[in-house]
Parts: structure tokens; sequence; C-alpha cells
């Protein structure tokens, strides 16, 4: 069979399997919602805030009137209803329908869509994630092939303690010792930006953020560069015990020339693997990070969130953090089989 | 490769678990994670004794006691409640290993039943079961446990179920794939074919072996449900009637501790969660170290420096007599295996040959002889431990143990270079052949154009019988016999004078070897290689080399040109093994092959390193080395039989 063929028979079968898990988060998150107290869509209905026409509107739009699914009314407590209704009547197929148009309900706190909220927060946490990732996977790798090539050191002993340490940090505390020294020597005391800043320049804007981005990057960069030091460290040492490594080594090549042309990317692949299993990890992190540092990002959403109870803007969050990770996965997934020629034989 | 030929095996233990408690104890690591979660564990249980007041009620506590720095009264200051943060801390221990231990305990139940299952059954069922464990791997737990936790009451039980019902996925895949593992094993099949159940065979055979690494796991699962619930406490979501760490810093970054500048109260409690998963991450490393133990040593190792310590004592004079100028000259070549706490292994000692220009040579020997170690110390390949302790390699007259690192990177591949045993291993698996072989070229010949370079590439690739639009192939599209010939085709990039053939038809069937040993003559024959050719096989020494050198244990057993050795043999070990091998003149013979094994290197004889198999050995054998003695024609042969 061509290599093209088999590679994309592999892509469908990443695809398919991505598609499937999303299928699943979808339905985790309606029946999570009904099952457990505190339905988004009936409290909603319930707040006194709301005039009696937007009461009705909300009903209409939710279909609190249906049945919960096939057979049920109600899941929590539990009624028993038709089995015979029509499947594209029920609450369930309308929350499917409602999320294809972008709608996820409406914030109990703000009430604004929760698909415009969330939105703007995305990109917010993508920028967050994204800087830290980056700067944790050098560092950490960096940091990591050093401690490998010099192995049993004390420059590999050193390196070995820091990442066990720095792996051991909770997030949000590492954040608020941080927040609590630079809020003494300068730094913002949270944020994303300086209020008033927005009829500036952009460049200027532009620096507003990154000054604010500096801590919390700061400590997202810690606490992950632990993780890919010591996986770096593990599959270096491993690699550099192949005997491939020794045919380098007698072809003449510099040890600079090992580690670039020969170790690296077959080190490397350990740690795409790792990025795409700790990108959950990487989402609870980001959590912590917002909470602390009042980014406005989906993770300080779900922290303000769980404070006011805003069922709406949970479920929301919730729905939108999982897709992204299994989309990332997948992301890195493909990445993988495009560094490593082995895999697209398998 | 066997350039490892020294075993790093810990001593043998009386019982498997004071045995493992000894290499346990040995793990600094380890040891000190342990003592220091034994030591939160005390914190833990005598918390009333131990904490200076009770976190628990508000009595007799004013205004002016909220956020005081640390004094006498308070060591560690007082909190946003006026309360003494060194009593809530010690009290907050609590909290955490509770909720650790008992999550982490749901969790590797669940954990390693599916994981066990799937492994063990399985077909379709294990499909399921890993499927829903990758998918529940890809959702990221901590929104999922908050969305939970926050629906329903945050009470400590409810922390526990929803952290313990959600962790078990990493357990569930390490436990599937170490049931696969064992699952196969000889013992286990032989359970089976004795009639065993699915549930006895789990329960006494698999499990008992799933059994480390699960433990392991639980560790790592034990400091992730510490770190969850510390999270959840510190958003809000904690059992609001316990005090644990997580709340303690809700409650401080809440309540205005980061304006009043009361650093006590926002430090101690990540202190506390820290210190607990320092100690299970540190005690899961130490028990992964020695139940896994890694190799110690690594290629890209400094090498130990060259020394003369060893003054040869014996100088053999005897040298193969050809024709040709000598390219290669080893003289009275000593080497070690040095470590820190045993003495050194003597795996070479005093071996001297010469190599001719178009000379092939034989070095036989049975396995762990030092035939590797000699190949790698002229290459300086040697690992880490390996140290020349004597004597000279000469190669074009110019001495390569006395080169530095880089200079000796110049002659490696254009001047001597080397076929690896296992081609498979020896070729990178992410780069392409081509790409590997036109590596060797540009290090050595300076070409400033690709062209030329890829032309080349594909001339040795065809000189070896690989059509050359397959450069562009990762080694693992090649097949066994391929490789091996892409591996001579890169050895031979640089136009060395001298190759290094180290057992290179090992793992290939009959006719790929002879195809291959053909190819290795012929290319000697066109180009004027000499070559040391590394093999068991007597039958393809009798046939291409002009010289052979048997050794021993690590010393020169018998050097002579090929048809002494085969015709007039006169070390005993020689002897044995031309007799442990066919001969088509005699078809009747009887073949015999040489009882025991050579010796360990850490337990050699103290006189001739073969008398303990030699059948001709006396008295003297046992006490005296014997020298090596020079006879006619440059026939070199250590006995003591020889002495006149």
């Amino acid at each position: 069979m061509p290599i093209g063929a088999i590679l994309s028979r592999y892509l469908l079968k990443k695809i398919g399997w991505s598609v499937s898990t999303i299928l699943f988060v979808l339905v985790l998150n309606f029946f999570l919602f009904r099952v457990l107290p505190g339905d988004p869509a009936r409290a909603g209905v319930r707040d006194p805030r709301l005039t009696k026409d937007a009461i009705e509107t909300l009903r209409v739009r939710f279909g609190l009137d249906k049945p919960v699914i096939n057979c049920f009314d109600s899941l929590n407590p539990i009624k028993v209803g038709d089995c015979g209704v029509n499947p594209l009547d029920t609450q369930f197929f309308i929350y499917l329908r409602n999320l294809t148009q972008g709608e996820m309900g409406i914030s109990f706190h703000s009430n604004r869509p929760v698909a415009d909220i969330l939105i703007e927060r995305l990109w917010n946490t993508i920028l967050l994630i994204g800087a830290g990732q980056i700067l944790s996977i050098i560092i950490g790798v960096a940091f990591g092939v050093f401690a490998a090539w010099k192995a049993r050191t004390s420059i590999d002993y050193s390196a070995l303690i820091i990442g066990l340490v720095a792996w051991s940090l909770p997030t949000f505390w590492l954040g608020i010792i941080l927040l609590f020294w630079g809020s003494n020597n300068g730094f913002p005391v949270g944020g994303k930006a300086t209020p008033g800043i927005s009829s500036s320049p952009f460049f200027y804007q532009a620096g507003d953020i990154a000054w604010h981005m500096i801590l919390p990057t700061l400590t997202y960069t810690i606490v992950y560069m632990g993780e890919y030091l010591l996986v770096m460290r593990s599959s270096l040492l491993d690699v550099l015990a192949e005997d491939y490594i020794l045919t380098a080594k007698a072809k003449g090549l510099s040890t600079f020339q090992i580690l670039k042309d020969h170790a690296l990317k077959n080190a490397m692949l350990p740690i795409v693997t790792i990025i795409a299993i700790n990108l959950g990890f990487t989402v609870a992190g980001a959590i912590q990070i917002e909470a602390v540092f009042s980014w406005p990002g989906l993770g300080g959403a779900i922290y303000e969130a769980v404070g006011r109870r805003d069922f709406p803007i949970l479920q929301g969050a919730f729905l939108l953090i999982a897709v992204s990770v299994v989309i990332a996965n997948l992301v890195a997934d493909l990445t993988y089989s495009f560094l490593d020629p082995r895999v697209q034989t398998e | 490769m066997a350039v490892q030929t020294i075993e790093l095996k810990p001593s043998v233990p009386s019982s498997p678990v004071s045995g493992f408690w000894i290499i346990f104890t040995k793990n600094r690591m380890g040891v000190v994670g342990l003592v220091m979660l034994v030591a939160i564990m005390i914190l833990a249980v005598f918390a009333p004794i131990l904490a200076p007041y009770d976190p628990t009620t508000s009595e007799g506590i004013q205004s002016s006691d909220i956020y005081n720095a640390p004094s006498a009264e308070h060591w560690l200051g007082t909190d946003d409640a006026g309360k003494d943060v060194l009593s809530s801390f010690i009290y907050g221990s609590r909290v955490s290993l509770i909720v650790g231990f008992f999550a982490a305990f749901i969790s590797i139940i669940i954990g390693g039943m599916i994981g066990i299952v799937a492994g063990f059954y399985g077909g379709r069922l294990e499909n399921f079961l890993m499927r829903f464990t990758d998918t529940m791997l890809v959702i990221p737990d901590l929104p999922l446990i908050v969305v939970i936790v926050a629906l329903t009451k945050p009470s400590l039980l409810n922390i526990i179920f929803v952290i313990g019902l959600l962790g078990w996925t990493t357990t569930a895949r390490i436990v599937r794939s170490q049931t696969l593992a064992v699952k196969s094993r000889k013992f286990v099949l032989r359970a089976r074919a004795i009639g065993a159940g699915n549930g006895h065979i789990i329960l006494n055979h698999i499990l008992p072996l799933v059994m480390p690494l699960l433990v392991v796991n639980a560790i790592l699962v034990i400091s992730l449900a510490i770190l969850n619930e510390s999270t959840l406490s510190f958003l809000g979501l904690g059992d609001p009637t316990a005090i644990s760490w997580g709340q303690m810093l809700n409650f401080a970054f809440g309540r205005g501790a980061m304006s009043a500048g009361a650093w006590w109260a926002l430090s101690t409690p990540g202190f506390g969660i820290v210190w607990v998963v320092l100690a299970l991450t540190l005690l899961g490393h130490g028990l992964e170290q020695v139940l896994n133990p890694r190799l110690e040593s690594h290629h890209l190792m400094p090498g130990r420096p060259v020394v003369q310590q060893e003054a040869a004592t014996e100088t053999s004079t005897g040298k193969y007599h050809a024709a040709k100028p000598i390219v290669l000259d080893v003289e009275n070549l000593s080497i070690h295996y040095v470590s820190a706490d045993k003495p050194p292994a003597r795996a070479v000692e005093n071996v001297s040959f010469q190599l001719h220009e178009g000379e092939l040579m034989g070095l036989v020997g049975e396995s762990g002889c030092g035939k590797t170690t000699l190949m790698m110390a002229l290459m300086r390949l040697l690992p880490a431990a390996g140290q020349i302790v004597g004597g000279k390699v000469l190669f074009n007259h110019q001495d390569l143990t006395a080169m530095s690192e880089e200079e000796f990177t110049d002659v490696r591949w254009s001047g001597i270079s080397i076929i690896f045993q296992g081609a498979m291993n020896a070729l990178n698996p992410v780069r392409t052949v081509g790409d590997q072989i036109a590596e060797a070229i540009k290090k050595h010949i300076p070409v400033y154009y690709d062209k030329p370079v890829e032309e080349r590439v594909s001339e040795l690739l065809e000189m070896v019988g690989i059509a050359a639009q397959h450069k562009d192939h990762f080694p693992h599209q090649y097949s066994g016999g391929m490789r091996q010939r892409a591996m001579i085709a890169m050895a031979l990039a640089c136009a060395p004078q001298v190759v290094i053939a180290d057992e290179p038809t090992t793992a290939l069937d009959v006719m790929v070897q002879a195809q291959i040993l053909e190819l290795l003559d012929d290319l000697r024959k066109k180009l004027g290689l000499a070559i040391i050719f590394v093999t068991h096989d007597l039958g393809v020494v009798a046939e291409m080399c002009d010289s052979v050198l048997v050794m021993y244990s690590g010393v020169t057993a018998e050097y002579a040109d090929v048809d002494t050795i085969y015709n007039a043999p006169r070390h005993p070990y020689t002897q044995e093994l031309l007799k442990a091998f066919p001969d088509l003149s005699q078809p009747d013979k009887r073949l015999t092959s040489i009882p025991g094994y050579p010796p360990k290197l850490d337990a050699l004889p103290a006189g001739c390193r073969f008398a303990p198999r030699c059948p001709l050995a006396f008295d003297r054998c046992s006490i005296e080395m014997p020298k090596l003695h020079t006879l006619n024609g440059g026939h070199i042969a250590s006995c003591h039989l020889l002495e006149t």
C-alpha cells in the first residue's frame, strides 16, 4: 500500500476518534447538569430578575416544557415519561441544536449570552497557555538535554531535584507567592490590562498586556518546565544508550552534532506525546493561574462562576475547554505521525 | 551490541522483601521521600497533641488578633480569623492525607480492575474499555471535578469520591500493558494448561507481578489527588467544616492577607502541600529506580583517559610477516573496566597484533572473551567504565592512544570504520539511510554541494547491491540483509584503510550471510582494505582470512597465519575450538564441544585462564600465567607446554 494511503487512513482513524470523543463530551455535559442538582436551564428560568416575557422566551428556546430525553421527563428527580415522543422534540436534541448555533444559555450573573462571554475569554486563555507552554518546553527541554548529556554528575542531580520540586509545586500557591512578591516590586496585581488603556495606541496596549502577562506566564513556566525536564532527561538517557548513537560517534561526529542530528529528534518524540496527554493538566494549571492573577480567561470564568453559582457559564466553559483539549490532542497526535516515520507504516 | 560485557547485578537477596529493602535503602531519593512522608503522617496522627491551639474553636479571639506576625506565642502568626496558623497547618495535614489516600484507593481499585480485565480477556472487551479509558484521559479532569463538586454538596466524602472516580485512567493503562506482558509468560500458560480458572490465574499469577508497578503508580495517584483536593479547596469548593491547606490559602488570599502583607498566612499552607507532594514524588521516583534500574552509562559520557599504569611484562616479538606495509600495529594493549566499589575487571590484557594493507584478520573466541572490547578500544568507543591501561595502537605509525579526542574524530571513519553487529539498532530509525551515509561523507571530506555527495551515496549503495532509489527510505523499510549491506556501504563511505567487521552476519539467515561475506571479500580485493573480522564462525575464517588471532578471556591464546592455525595449532584452546568445528575432509569425525564457560571477569583464575577447562592442564597451569611464546614464522601462543 502506498505510504500516502496508509497515512491518510491513520489520519482518518485519529480524526474519527476525536469526533467520537467530542460527542461523548457533549453527552456527558448534557446529562451531568441534568442528573446532578443545579440544572442551569431550569435555574435560569427561576432567576427573580427576569421578566415574565423573558422567562417564557427562555423556556421555549431551551425547550424546558419538553421531556429531557425519550422515556424520561426529568432525571433529577427521576420522572419516567413517554418513550414514543419525537426525539427531535426533547431537551437533548434542542441542546445539540442550540450548540450548533452557538447557543449555550444566558449567564445568571451578567445576563449576557454565555457564548459571547466565553469566546473572548477563550483567546485570553490560549494566549496564556501558548506563551507558558512555549517557554516551559524550551526551558524544560534545554535543561533536560543538558542533564542527560552530563548524566551522573552534579549538574544532572541538581537538574533532577529542580525538576522534581517544580513538579511538586501547587500552581496556585506558586502564583500567590509570585503575586505577593510582584505586587511589592511594581508588577501589576492582576488582570490583563491597565484600566483605561484601550484608548492608547496599539503597541502601547500590547506592551501593557505583555507586562501583565509576565507573572502568570512565569508561574506557568516554572510548574510545567519540571515535567518536560524530567521526561526529556529520561528519554534522552534512553536514546543516548542506543546503538545508533555509537554509530554516529564512530563516524567521527562531534558531541554537538550527535545531540542535534541523532539524539534530539528521537528523544523529542515522547515529549510530543506528553504534550498531548498533558493538555488536560495544562488546563488545570490555567484555571489556578487565572484565579490567582484575575486573568480574564476560561479558567477565570470557571473560578468566578463557582463563586457565583453561575451554572450556564460553568457548563459552557467546561464544554469549550474539553473540546479544545480534544482538538489540541488531535493536533499533537498528527504532529507525532509527521515526526516519526515509523508510525505511518504501523 | 555486546559492549557492556560486565554484569552489574546486585548481590542475590535472601528473601524478596528484605532484598528489596536493602536495595531501596541505598536509594537516597526514595529514603528521603519516605522519611518526609512518615514525618507528615506523624504530624497528622498526633495533631491534637502537637498543635499549640485548637483551630476548631474561636473562643477568646479578639479583633486585634487578626493577621498578627509570627511571635513567641504564635510561631507562624495568625490568620484572617485571628487563629494560630501553625495549629491550622498541623490539622490541615489530616485532610490532605485522608483525601489523598482514600481517593487514590478508589482510583487504584477501578483502574486496576479495568486494566487487568482489559489486558487479560482482550478482544472486544479490551477494545471498549481502552477506548473509554482513552476518552476519559483526554477530558481534562480538574474542570470536570470542579463542575461536579460545584453541582453537589462540597463535603469531604463527596470530594473523595469525585476525585477517586475520575483519577483512574493512568492506572488502567499501566496495569493493562503490564497484564499483557505477564499474560503470555510460561508459568501463566502452564497454570492455564493444568486447568486453573481465570479468577485463580488473575489473583495468584497476574496480580503479584502487576503489584510493584501498581504501587509506584498509586504513589503518583495519591499526589495528584492531594493536589486536586488543595486546588478545589483553594477555589472555594472545599468542605467548609474541615480545615485544609487549600482552604487556608483560599481564606488568606480572599480575605486580605495580600494587602495586609501577611506572608506567613500565604506561604505556610503551601509548604505543607509541597512537602507531601515532594515526599511522594521522591518516594515514587526512588521505587521506580529500584524496580526498573537504568543503564548506568550512555555513549556520550566522557571516556576515561589512557593511562600507562601497567608496564608490559612480556613482549611478543613475533610478527606475522607479509609483504605489504603495516597499517595497524597494536602493541600490548590492556583494557580494564573500572568501577567505584569493585576492583577493576581486566577485560583485555597484553594483546598485540599487526594488520597489513589488504589483510583480512580473523578475531575468534567465545562470547565474553574481550573481542568487542578490543575493537571498541581501537575506535576509542569504550563505554564510560572502560579504560585503556597500557599499550599502544599505532595507525600509520601514529599512536592513537596519545591523540586528543578532537584529533581522533578525524581518524574515525576516514581512517578506521566499523560495521556493527545488528544493523537494525545501529541505524537511526528516524533518518533515511542515504542521509546517514551522506552525513559521514560530509563530515570528513570537504564538499560544498549536495550533488556529488548524493552521487557518491548512490554509488556506494549500488556497490553493495542496493538500488540507488532506496537511499531515501528509512531503516525499518529495509530487510535485515539490506540493512547490513547499507551498514557496509556506510563503513566504506570515506574510503578508510581499516574496516572492523564486528560479527556482521549474526542474526541473518545463512543465504544472506554468505552473500554479505562474499561482498566483503570482493570489496577488500577491489579497494585494498584491511579488515578485522570478528566472528564465531571458524569456517568463514578458514575460507577468507589471512591471519587469525584467537582470544580467550581477554588474553591472546594464539596468533598466526591461517594455515598454521588450522593445520598446526599449538594452544589447547585453539585445538579444542577446531574439534568443535566440522571438517569436510573428515566427515566421520566426532564433534566435541568444550565443557564450561569462559571465566567471569571478576573471578579470573590465578594461573592460566583456560586451565579450568583445559584437557591438558597440569599443576603449574593453575598457579602461573603462561608467557607468550614465539614460535617460527611469527606464530605466537601462550601455553606452558610450549616451554622447551
